[in-house]
């Protein structure tokens, strides 16, 4: 059967730090760890999302949470997502849609049908959960519909669905003449969160132990910023390749004392290596920034690859879902679902003031030139993920923007009439499409013939920049 | 004596451009097939006969394209962008955007005054603007591809083609001939859809005088004439534009070999 | 009169096929034309501030060129016209344009869209994606931020009275729809789909008075016809997002199929819903738009437990206007990249499976190229259940 037919396996990536090595024995206790608390039935297992703003909660109600993305995106690594996206095409669902979900619905039918895990589950499979909280936030559709779709096979698992808005960014408006009530709803629908974990766990919260999770990952987030913003060094010590794991305790171990330790000691090996001018690229010759999209969890071998041209990636916009507290100017509040609200909000609307500021920018467009500056780039990498509108619609006009609004690579070229003359030019780009797990969408041989010409005109750049 | 060749195999055709100290000495192209190191060899053997060499003058190999890796003779490989912005220059000085029309991507190269590539940009997998469409639809209308470019131009009345993507072109194709459209409409047609999505793809890059236009594609000259139209203006054509990219390949060599 | 008699019909194709011509003649006698997509977008507001709703369509014979200069090809093809339409300069004479949170294409374009056209005007309206009380909270402070921004914009505030006359205007056009889907009731129908597509595409276009007269046309007309438009078919019902053209219908019933019902907007999601009157407008209007539409992308909780009971009730008005209107099939039709209605494809299949209805399932690009292919599958399927 197709079903059971694997591809090849990938090669391993190689990474810059010790602590990005770190991570795979940590996503994979993820999946053995919850393994064995459904086995042992003490605690309540649910599916969930991340970026939902609700780990503190999870975590003061001791519920186990089921990254089903992260199960997704492993089978994706493994190179073992095509089975579970033929299930699901299969009762209906159509390719173009996201392959996380199709992938973790193909599997949730596929383990209901057997009463059992689909044979050679990726590190065992995915557990059943006792209920699913997703987010109807503004902004991914398939998240509010993925659990719902789910559910058709797992009709006594309940589901409660978080809205968790934020106001767009509007030039004409301030965003904080609104932002009192979307305040309001955020905390009436975390409260909501909370009666439904109680009437599941029946447990009641202890919103002492809630502060304190709350407190410690507003430490987290300010030591990520502080950790992150050590790669702005030349050379740069960490890229976007070991992001891509480091993102894990950002993403899905938030308000743990393990998480807040992993930065510790990243942010150290960080110092360490630039103390001794050790790069993520022995021979930097170009800084880049991975400027949009989800990765290909099939390929971040990619990453290597750019690194044997001398690329390095010293900042990356996916996954840097923190933002430094004391930069937000949100009101401060003692009751910690009122400060989570606050900060989810502050999150979202980080660079809307600044944005303003510059003539025609944009939040998105504002942070890639901030970035730019800051981290000293020279190019962007955009990846299109075909079945992700959430990430990368918006990608291509991002760039348009960008090149419009900002030039500031000086170039002295010959105009019209034979002369010298100054020319500004914008950074250059490159946009890499496939998908995030589909890898029929994958050519390695396509990829790394851009990335080629990409460090061609990177090239080209550095030799003709102007003093 | 210096002997250079630079070779493109791409995923339709190969080409291969031989040059001497005193400019080219022998050009080919022919059909890529299923095994790029077998044309790969051809044509070289092709090129050194036309040149009248042997293998032992050659002074330096560069390959490009889709197949590039597969040229094991090959002294360096370049990517086909870099090649194609040598190539054009060294016709054109004045071109500073280049629009290659591939068999499976449409790339747009912005140079500078030097022959280098400075952004590019590539037609993604289903917006369609490739090459491939003229092939599928010289398919359906049993005619040869190099037929359909002065067919078009016969066209008397105009007809909207709305699909983008070639595996739905083949489709709606099907469906207009049975409704008896005529050959040159439907292909006039269908060159102005190529046409607009290929400026679309210009555009997103943004566009900067002069503008030239290469690659398989570019041999269509129904499909050239509507991207004059769709952009308002004249385009520099090469007479050889399929072999803009074995040529800078060559060029490339040469200026190694000489420094 | 027996002129009017021929012309309704006819002046109601010349709008469809120029659509856009009388907001634009409407235009140039000063009037604002508030462009929107989506059926979340409170129509009421924007006719309580003394402009016109014009609902921006796209257009399937037109090829996509210079929208992919900005936007993704992985966004929703309807919605992909739409902006391509808008970049081509065929909407003008729009003051501005009004966007909701309906789905991902539409929110992370909304920058796209409001820096890539000349409007003045540019107003994202945040619709909740569920329904608990507290969404309706929100929701409710959310439309009065659309209120204030739109009033500030016409320069003159908008009023409950004006809110309060703008939603007689509108249900009234409810009412009048709701009387002209009678005539689909009878056997064969009164109106044929194409006819009645027509009528509801080109009344997006209109004010909500003018629309009102027409359909006062429209159902006089019907209701004076002996003949019916259509030979007795297969009695199908269309389910689906925006379809904003009369292509696929038009296909159905040449095929000898009779489109009698719907679920699509600018069908019966858009319509048949009315806002209720006398109380707060804005608590009216906020309960409308995100309860009584039955839209995929408003989460509606399984009070229920079971997937049977979760289908009943998220997909109960099909199973009613299938029973009313004496539905032999339905037609599912989605657009490729659509995430809503996508996650609901086999959910709804099942739904179809338990009352009896027998389903068949289009995924399709916005184009007219691909009328080929829904042709072979819609025969087979009118030959199954005929």
């Amino acid at each position: 059967m197709a079903e059971e037919q694997k591809e090849t396996r990938p090669k391993k990536r190689m990474t810059a730090t010790q602590a990005a090595a770190s991570i795979g024995p940590m996503v994979k206790e993820f999946i053995t760890g919850s393994l064995r608390a459904r086995a042992e039935g003490k605690q309540k297992l649910a599916y969930t999302f991340i970026v939902c703003h609700h780990e503190e909660i999870f975590r003061a109600m001791d519920v186990v949470p089921l990254w089903t993305e992260n199960f997704a995106g492993i089978c994706g690594a493994k190179r073992d997502a095509e089975r579970f996206l033929q299930r699901a095409e299969s009762l209906g669902l159509s390719r173009s849609l996201c392959t996380y979900a199709l992938c973790g619905i193909g599997f949730d039918q596929w383990r209901e049908e057997l009463g059992q895990m689909p044979p050679d589950s990726p590190w065992g499979g995915q557990a059943r959960p006792d209920f699913m909280i997703s987010t109807g936030q503004i902004l991914c559709d398939p998240r509010s519909k993925w659990y719902q779709a789910s559910q058709q096979f797992m009709p006594d698992v309940p589901i409660y669905n978080l809205d968790l808005p934020y106001p767009l960014f509007q030039r004409d408006r301030d965003h904080r003449e609104v932002w009192g009530y979307y305040h309001q709803y955020i905390v009436k629908q975390l409260r909501g969160l909370v009666k439904f974990l109680e009437g599941q766990t029946g447990k009641k919260m202890d919103y002492d132990r809630l502060k304190e999770l709350v407190d410690l990952s507003d430490r987290t987030w300010n030591l990520i910023e502080e950790t992150y913003s050590l790669r702005k060094a030349v050379p740069c010590p960490m890229g976007t390749g070991d992001a891509m794991n480091t993102m894990v305790p950002i993403n899905f171990m938030m308000a743990t004392q393990k998480a807040y330790d992993f930065f510790v000691g990243l942010k150290k090996e960080l110092e360490e290596k630039i103390a001794k001018g050790e790069g993520e690229v022995e021979k930097e010759k170009y800084r880049l920034m991975w400027g949009g999209g989800l990765p290909s969890w099939f390929a971040l071998t990619d990453f290597n690859y750019f690194n044997s041209k001398g690329a390095s990636f010293p900042v990356e916009t996916t996954y840097r879902m923190v933002a430094p507290l004391d930069e937000m100017n949100i009101p401060e509040s003692k009751d910690p679902i009122e400060h989570l609200a606050w900060r989810w909000l502050g999150y979202w609307t980080f660079w809307y003031d600044r944005a303003k500021k510059r003539p025609e920018s944009e939040p998105d467009v504002e942070r890639l030139i901030n970035w730019i500056e800051e981290y000293k780039i020279d190019g962007i990498v955009m990846h299109e993920a075909f079945s992700c509108r959430t990430w990368h619609v918006g990608l291509i006009w991002q760039l348009h923007q960008l090149a419009k609004i900002y030039k500031p690579i000086p170039v002295f070229v010959i105009g019209r009439e034979g002369k010298k003359e100054k020319v500004d030019r914008e950074i250059p780009s490159l946009i890499l499409e496939s998908d995030i797990i589909d890898i029929t969408s994958y050519s390695e041989e396509d990829t790394r013939n851009k990335i080629d010409a990409f460090i061609e005109t990177l090239e080209s750049n550095r030799l003709s920049r102007a003093a | 004596m210096v002997f250079v060749l630079g070779i493109d195999i791409g995923s339709a055709s190969s080409k291969g451009m031989a040059l001497g100290d005193r400019g080219p000495l022998g050009s080919f192209v022919c059909p890529s097939g299923g095994d790029f190191k077998l044309t790969a060899d051809k044509v070289k053997d092709e090129l050194l006969s036309q040149a009248g060499m042997s293998a032992d003058d050659i002074s330096r190999t560069i390959a490009t394209g889709y197949g590039s890796k597969l040229v094991v003779f090959a002294n360096e490989v370049k990517p086909d962008i870099v090649c194609q912005a040598k190539g054009v220059a060294s016709l054109f000085p004045s071109a500073r955007t280049v629009i290659d029309v591939g068999d499976l991507y449409t790339k747009v190269l912005r140079i500078d005054d030097t022959g280098k590539v400075h952004q590019f940009l590539s037609s993604g997998k289903c917006a369609g603007g490739s090459g491939r469409i003229l092939q599928v639809i010289a398919k359906v209308l049993q005619l040869n591809v190099e037929e359909i470019g002065e067919l078009s131009l016969k066209s008397k009345k105009r007809v909207e083609f709305s699909t983008g993507c070639a595996v739905f072109a083949e489709s709606e194709a099907i469906s207009r001939l049975s409704q008896e459209v005529a050959k040159e409409d439907l292909l006039a047609g269908i060159h102005r859809a190529l046409a607009a999505q290929i400026n679309s793809l210009a555009e997103r890059i943004g566009v900067e005088q002069d503008v030239a236009i290469v690659g398989g594609g570019a041999r269509d000259i129904g499909l050239v004439q509507a991207f004059k139209e769709a952009r308002g203006q004249d385009i520099l054509l090469p007479p050889h534009p399929h072999m803009t990219a074995a040529l800078g390949a060559a060029l490339l060599a040469m200026e190694t070999v000489r420094q | 009169m027996n002129g009017v008699k021929e012309n309704i019909f006819a002046r109601v194709e010349a709008f469809y096929r120029d659509y856009g011509a009388r907001a634009r003649r409407l235009n140039k006698e000063g009037r604002k034309i508030m462009g929107y997509i989506c059926s979340f977008v409170p129509l009421e507001v924007m006719t309580a501030a003394g402009c016109i709703p014009f609902r921006v369509r796209g257009d399937i014979h037109e090829p996509i060129t210079t929208g992919d200069t900005l936007l993704e090809t992985i966004v929703c093809p309807y919605y992909r016209s739409c902006f391509d339409l808008s970049v081509k300069q065929r909407y003008e004479f729009l003051s501005g344009l009004v966007i909701p949170h309906g789905c991902d294409s539409m929110v992370r374009s909304y920058s796209v869209w409001s820096y890539s056209l000349p409007y003045p005007y540019f107003h994202f309206v945040n619709i909740p994606s569920v329904c608990d009380d507290s969404s309706f909270d929100f929701f409710h402070e959310e439309i009065n931020t659309f209120r204030k921004s739109l009033g500030k914009f016409t320069g003159k505030e908008i009023t409950d009275e004006d809110l309060a006359e703008a939603i007689r205007l509108h249900n009234e056009n409810r009412d009048k729809v709701r009387r002209l889907y009678e005539f689909r009731k009878a056997d064969p129908p009164l109106i044929s789909g194409k006819e009645l597509t027509m009528v509801l595409t080109v009344g997006s276009s209109l004010p909500a008075d003018e629309f009102n007269s027409l359909l006062d046309g429209v159902v006089a007309e019907v209701g004076r016809r002996r003949e019916p438009p259509v030979r007795k078919g297969p009695r199908l019902f269309i389910d689906g997002a925006c379809l904003d053209n009369i292509e696929l219908i038009k296909l159905v019933e040449e095929l000898g199929g009779n489109v009698v019902a719907d679920v699509i907007c600018n069908g019966a999601r858009d319509y048949f819903p009315q806002t209720d009157v006398g109380g707060d407008p804005v608590q009216a209007l906020a309960r409308r738009y995100l309860d009584k539409i039955n839209c995929p992308k408003t989460y509606r909780e399984n009070k229920a437990g079971t997937f049977e009971g979760d289908t009943a009730s998220r997909f109960g008005d099909i199973g009613a206007y299938a029973k009313e209107f004496r539905v032999d099939g339905a037609i599912l039709y989605v657009y490729k990249y659509c995430d809503p209605f996508g996650f609901e494809v086999p959910a709804r299949k099942a739904y179809y499976q338990s009352i009896g209805v027998p389903l068949l399932y289009l995924e399709d690009i916005y184009s007219a190229g691909t009328v080929s292919q829904l042709r072979t599958r819609i025969q087979a399927f009118l030959e199954m259940i005929g």
